[in-house]
C-alpha cells in the first residue's frame, strides 16, 4: 500500500470548511491513492491524524520538534494558521525562526496559499527572517506566476526557490449531474442565464459588486445571479454584510442570496448549474472556486486581483470596475440569449458563432455587445491591472456618498467584551451578563433589526431611484 | 431476526489496521459509532438489525465503527483490526480523544440554552469529542466500493463527518429529536446532502422537513422489533428477588432521557401517597436516587435482552419519561412483552405511538407523571387490560421482514446495481468497479 515516505502534512482539514481544508482533503487522497504514507496535522482537531494549536510561536516550536520524525513536511501556508494568536510582531519573527528550524530538520515544502505582505513591509526583521525560510525550503510552491513575481519583488525572493503547482491538480467532481439535471435539482430556471457567486460571505469576496453590476445591466427576465453561502464567523461586520446583501438581493430583480451551508455535493451542483460563475473578489492570492468552474468547464467572469489572471482559462472575462463588470456580464447573458435562440428559432435565433468564437446576431447586430467583448477579450489577453479592487480602500467622495454608506459606516450594535485583564472581573461580567440578558436580548434584537430594516428600506429607495429614467435636458 | 451480538467475532484481518483490506466493491457499509456486546443506544441497536437481516438476504455487509463500547468515555475498548460477526465484516477503528472537551461543554452549553452559535463555534463543538481519523481515512480512500454507507444517528462525530464524504453513497438514518443541536447549520449539509434519508417515524420525518432541505429521496422505513417467542416474569422476579409491582425503565440514566424527572414523580409519589410500587430500571448512567427512597429503586445495571424482556413482561407499566426520541424502541419492546407504557406528551414521537395503539397512558408535566404513577399502582389490572392492542400494533407495523423489504426496495431505487454511467457517486475507476462487482451479490 506505502512505500514508506512518511509524509506530514500540516494544514486546516475537514470536516472543517474552508477552501484550504478542501484542498489539502483531496491532494490527501490523491497522495493515498499512490501509496504515499501521509499523516496529517491541522491546527484544530479534526479528522487529522494528529492535532497542534499553531498560530503562534509555541505551537510552531512544538511542530519543528514533530518534524524530525517525518522524511518530509509540506505546509499548506495560510497567515490565520501560521500567525492567528501572534501577539506583535516579534513573535511573527519567532514563528518565522521556528519554520526555518522546520526545514533544518527535514525536507520542508511551503505551498503558499496567501501571504500578508503588510506586515513584511512594516517590519525588516521579519522580511529578513521570511526571506531567510522561504530560501530554507526544500521548495516553495505558489498557484500563479503572479504570486512568484510578487514574492520575487517584495520579499527579494531568488524566483528560483519559487515553483508553480496547479492549484486544481488533486480536484475531483463531486457530481455527475449535467446542467439541465442540476438546474432541476436546485430548481432553477432551465432558460435563463444563470450566473453564480459561491463561498462564505465576506466582503472581500465582493458579492455586492456582483449584485449591483446585474441590477445596472438589466438582465432581470433573461438572466439571474445566485450569491451562495454561509456566514462563517457571527462577527458583527460579516453579520452586517450578510444583511446588507440579503437587502440589495431583494431590491434587485433577478438577484437571490441563498443562505446556506452547503454540501461538497450542493457546492458543485451550483457550478455545474451555472453559465457563468463570478469571482467578484475584491483581494484573492488563487481561487478554489475558479478551479471547479475549471473542472467542470464553465465560463467564469472574474475581478482582476491577485493571481486569478494567471490561474484562469483563455476566455475569461475580467472586470476592473463596476462598469466593466456591467458589461461583462451583459456580454455573457447575450451568449445564452444566442444559443437559446440558435435552439428555438427564428425569433432570436440570427446570433450565432462564427469561426472566430464571436456570438453576434447578423441580422440586427448591437453595437454595445460587441464592444462589450471585444474589450473582455483585449482584457483577457493583456490583464489590464486593476486599481482600487485589490484590497486598496477607495477614497470615498462625499459628494457621492450614499444613505447607504452612512448607515453602514454605524456597523451594529456590540454588546461589550466579557474579558477584562484585572483578576475575577470576567467572571463577575459573566454573571451579570447572564442576570441581565433576558432583559437585553431583545432590546438588542430589536435594534439590530430595526438598523437592518432601515438599510433594507433605505436600499430599495435607492434602488428605484437608479431605476428611474433621467429628466430630459 | 436473531438476537443482537450472537457469536463472538473471530479476527480476520488481525488487530490494528481495519483497513488493510480494501471493501468488496458493492458492499453496504452501516456506520454505528459504537457497535458490540454491551453497547446502549437505539440508533446502534437498529443499524445493528439492520446490518445483520440483510446480510442474511444474501447482501455483502460490513460494519465501520469504533473501538469504544461506552459513549461517555469513549474509550477503545475493543480491539481495532477487522473481524467478522455471523455473516459480516466489522472494522473497528480507534477512537481520538485527545482534546479536554472544555470547548464542547462551554459551546454545547450555549447551544443547549437555545443561543445563536457560529458556525466555526459549532465546527470547533463537534470536533472537540471523540474523531475517528482511521474510519474517516478508510472512507476517503474507498468510500466509492460502497454501494451505500449507512450513518446514525445524525449528531455524533462518525456521522457528521464521515457522512459527508461521498454523499452521494451515504444513507442518512438521522435519529432526529426535538433539540437545540437539530437546529445547528452544520448539519444542513450532511442531511440536504445525503443520497437519501431513512427515517423511523412519521414525526420524525415531519420534525425534519420542518429543520432542513430534505432530499426527495427520503422514506418512512421504520425499525423492527423481535417479538420473543415466550416471556418469563415470572423467574425474573425471582431471581431477582422482586415481589412487588414495578414501573421499569431500561436505557440511559441522564438528565437528557427524563430519568431525573421520573425520579422526582417516583419520588413524590412514594412521599406522599401509600403504595407498595417500586421503579425497577436497567441501563448506563447514575440513578442517584434520593436517600429516603433509595430502597425502592433498583437498579439492575446493564442486562441481557432476554432479562430486559422478562422484565418489560414483569412490569406493570414501563415508563418512558423521555422527550428527545426518534423511534422509541423500548416503548415498542414493552408492548410486544405486553404491559402498557407510560410516556411523556411532549415526545412527538411516543404520543404517536400511544394515540395510534391506544396501549399506554400519556402525562404532560411532572405532577402528571406523579398521578399517573399513582394510577398504575392503585389499578394494575386496568393497565394489563390498557396494554393489550400494543403487542398487534407491534407485529402490524414493526416487523424486520417488512423493514427490509422497505430498506431494499429504497436503495434499489437510489443506489440502483446499475451501468457506470448511472453512478451517482465520485467519478473514479473505483466507482465503475463498485457498480461491476455487485451485480451479483443481491440475493
Amino acid at each position: 500500500m506505502t512505500n514508506g515516505t512518511a509524509m506530514l502534512m500540516v494544514t486546516p482539514y475537514a470536516p472543517y470548511r474552508d477552501g484550504i481544508a478542501a484542498y489539502a482533503v483531496q491532494e490527501v487522497r490523491q497522495l493515498r491513492a499512490d501509496g504515499q504514507a501521509v499523516e496529517v496535522l491541522s491546527p484544530l482537531p479534526s479528522a487529522a491524524q494528529q492535532h497542534l494549536s499553531l498560530g503562534g510561536v509555541r505551537g510552531m516550536v512544538a511542530l519543528a520538534r514533530r518534524a524530525g520524525r517525518h522524511d518530509r513536511v509540506v505546509l499548506q501556508f495560510s497567515p490565520e494558521m501560521l500567525f492567528g494568536a501572534c501577539h506583535g510582531p516579534a513573535e511573527r519573527v519567532a514563528v518565522w525562526a521556528a519554520l526555518w528550524l522546520v526545514a533544518q530538520r527535514t525536507k520542508l515544502e511551503i505551498r503558499l496559499h496567501e501571504i500578508e505582505y503588510g506586515p513584511l513591509e512594516r517590519n525588516p526583521a521579519e522580511r529578513v527572517m521570511a526571506a531567510r525560510t522561504l530560501a530554507a525550503a526544500d521548495a516553495v510552491t505558489v498557484h500563479t506566476q503572479r504570486e512568484v513575481d510578487q514574492l520575487t519583488e517584495r520579499i527579494g525572493l531568488d524566483a528560483g526557490v519559487v515553483s508553480l503547482i496547479d492549484h486544481g491538480a488533486s480536484f475531483v467532481a463531486a457530481t455527475t449531474m449535467t446542467r439541465d439535471e442540476a438546474r432541476t435539482e436546485l430548481g432553477l430556471d432551465p432558460a435563463h442565464h444563470v450566473f453564480v457567486a459561491i463561498g462564505f460571505l465576506q466582503e472581500h469576496k465582493g458579492y455586492d459588486l456582483a449584485v449591483e453590476a446585474f441590477g445596472r445591466a438589466h438582465l432581470s427576465g433573461q438572466a439571474s445571479l445566485h450569491v451562495v453561502g454561509s456566514v462563517r464567523v457571527d462577527h458583527p461586520d460579516l453579520l452586517a454584510y450578510a444583511r446588507r446583501l440579503e437587502s440589495m438581493c431583494r431590491a434587485t430583480p433577478g438577484t437571490q442570496l441563498h443562505r446556506k451551508f452547503v454540501s461538497d455535493e450542493e457546492f458543485d451542483l451550483w457550478i455545474v448549474a451555472a453559465d457563468t460563475i463570478v469571482l467578484p473578489y475584491r483581494e484573492i492570492w488563487s481561487s478554489g472556486v475558479l478551479e471547479r468552474a475549471k473542472l467542470y468547464d464553465r465560463a467564469v467572469i472574474a475581478a482582476d486581483v491577485g493571481g486569478l489572471g494567471d490561474q484562469a482559462v483563455p476566455g475569461t472575462l475580467f472586470f476592473t470596475d463596476t462598469e466593466s463588470l456591467v458589461q461583462a456580464l451583459k456580454e455573457r447573458a447575450q451568449a445564452t440569449a444566442a444559443r437559446l435562440g440558435d435552439r428555438s428559432g427564428p425569433e432570436v435565433g440570427q446570433a450565432s458563432s462564427g469561426s472566430g468564437g464571436w456570438l453576434v446576431d447578423r441580422e440586427a447586430p448591437q453595437r454595445d455587445d460587441i464592444e462589450a467583448q471585444i474589450r473582455g477579450r483585449v482584457r483577457s489577453m493583456y490583464q489590464v491591472p486593476a486599481p482600487g479592487l485589490d484590497g486598496v480602500a477607495a477614497d470615498v467622495d462625499p459628494a457621492t456618498a450614499s444613505a447607504l454608506d452612512a448607515l453602514l459606516a454605524l456597523g451594529v450594535l456590540r454588546r461589550p467584551e466579557l474579558v477584562s485583564a484585572r483578576p475575577g472581573v470576567s467572571q463577575i461580567k459573566r454573571a451579570l451578563r447572564r442576570l441581565m440578558n433576558w432583559e437585553l436580548a431583545p432590546l438588542v434584537t430589536r435594534v439590530e433589526e430595526l438598523q437592518a430594516a432601515t438599510i433594507e428600506a433605505v436600499t430599495a429607495l435607492e434602488a428605484a431611484d437608479r431605476r428611474r429614467p433621467d429628466p430630459p435636458a | 431476526m436473531r438476537a443482537l451480538h450472537r457469536s463472538r467475532p473471530t479476527i480476520a484481518d488481525g488487530p490494528g489496521d481495519a483497513s488493510r483490506t480494501p471493501p468488496v466493491p458493492g458492499t453496504i457499509g452501516f456506520v454505528p459509532p459504537r457497535y458490540g456486546e454491551g453497547v446502549v443506544g437505539g440508533a446502534e441497536a437498529v443499524l445493528a438489525e439492520a446490518a445483520h437481516g440483510l446480510a442474511d438476504r444474501g447482501h455483502t455487509v460490513e460494519i465501520l465503527t469504533t473501538c469504544a463500547r461506552d459513549h461517555y468515555t469513549w474509550a477503545n475498548e475493543f480491539p481495532a483490526g477487522s473481524s467478522t460477526d455471523g455473516k459480516i465484516t466489522v472494522r473497528r477503528f480507534p477512537t481520538q480523544t485527545d482534546t479536554p472537551g472544555r470547548l464542547r461543554e462551554r459551546i454545547g452549553g450555549r447551544i443547549l440554552m437555545g443561543e445563536q452559535v457560529s458556525l466555526t463555534d459549532q465546527q470547533l463543538w463537534i470536533n472537540d469529542s471523540l474523531r475517528v481519523s482511521g474510519l474517516w481515512h478508510h472512507v476517503l480512500d474507498h468510500g466509492s466500493r460502497y454501494r451505500a454507507l449507512i450513518f446514525a444517528p445524525y449528531m455524533f462525530w462518525t456521522t457528521f463527518a464521515v457522512g459527508q464524504i461521498v454523499p452521494g453513497r451515504t444513507i442518512l438514518m438521522p435519529c432526529l429529536h426535538d433539540e437545540p443541536t437539530a437546529r445547528l447549520d452544520i448539519f444542513r449539509p450532511l442531511v440536504g446532502g445525503a443520497r437519501g434519508i431513512w427515517f423511523l417515524t412519521d414525526p420524525e420525518a415531519e420534525l425534519a422537513r420542518r429543520l432542513f432541505e430534505v432530499p426527495a429521496r427520503s422514506e418512512v422505513i421504520g425499525s423492527g422489533i423481535d417479538l420473543p417467542g415466550s416471556y418469563r416474569p415470572d423467574r425474573f422476579r425471582q431471581e431477582r428477588g422482586i415481589d412487588r409491582p414495578f414501573v421499569y425503565y431500561a436505557g440511559r440514566r441522564e438528565w437528557g432521557k427524563g430519568w431525573s424527572d421520573l425520579l422526582a414523580a417516583f419520588a413524590d409519589l412514594v412521599r406522599r401517597h401509600p403504595t407498595d410500587l417500586l421503579l425497577v430500571t436497567s441501563g448506563v448512567g447514575a440513578v442517584d436516587a434520593p436517600p429516603d427512597i433509595a430502597d425502592r429503586v433498583i437498579d439492575l445495571g446493564f442486562v441481557s435482552d432476554e432479562e430486559r424482556n422478562d422484565a418489560m413482561a414483569a412490569a406493570v407499566a414501563y415508563v418512558q419519561p423521555s422527550v428527545m426520541e426518534s423511534f422509541s424502541r423500548t416503548v415498542l419492546e414493552a408492548w410486544s412483552a405486553g404491559t402498557a407504557v407510560v410516556a411523556n406528551a411532549a415526545s412527538a414521537v411516543v404520543r404517536w405511538h400511544v394515540e395510534r395503539s391506544g396501549a399506554g397512558l400519556l402525562y404532560r408535566s411532572q405532577a402528571e407523571l406523579t398521578e399517573t404513577l399513582r394510577f398504575v399502582a392503585d389499578e394494575p389490572e386496568a393497565m394489563a387490560a390498557l396494554a393489550r392492542p400494543g403487542r398487534a400494533y407491534v407485529e402490524r407495523h414493526y416487523q424486520w421482514p417488512t423493514v427490509l423489504d422497505r430498506m431494499e426496495a429504497t436503495l434499489d431505487e437510489w443506489l440502483p446495481v446499475a451501468p457506470a454511467a448511472a453512478d451517482p457517486g465520485r467519478v473514479d475507476d473505483e466507482a465503475e468497479a463498485a457498480t461491476a462487482g455487485s451485480r451479483g451479490q443481491v440475493r
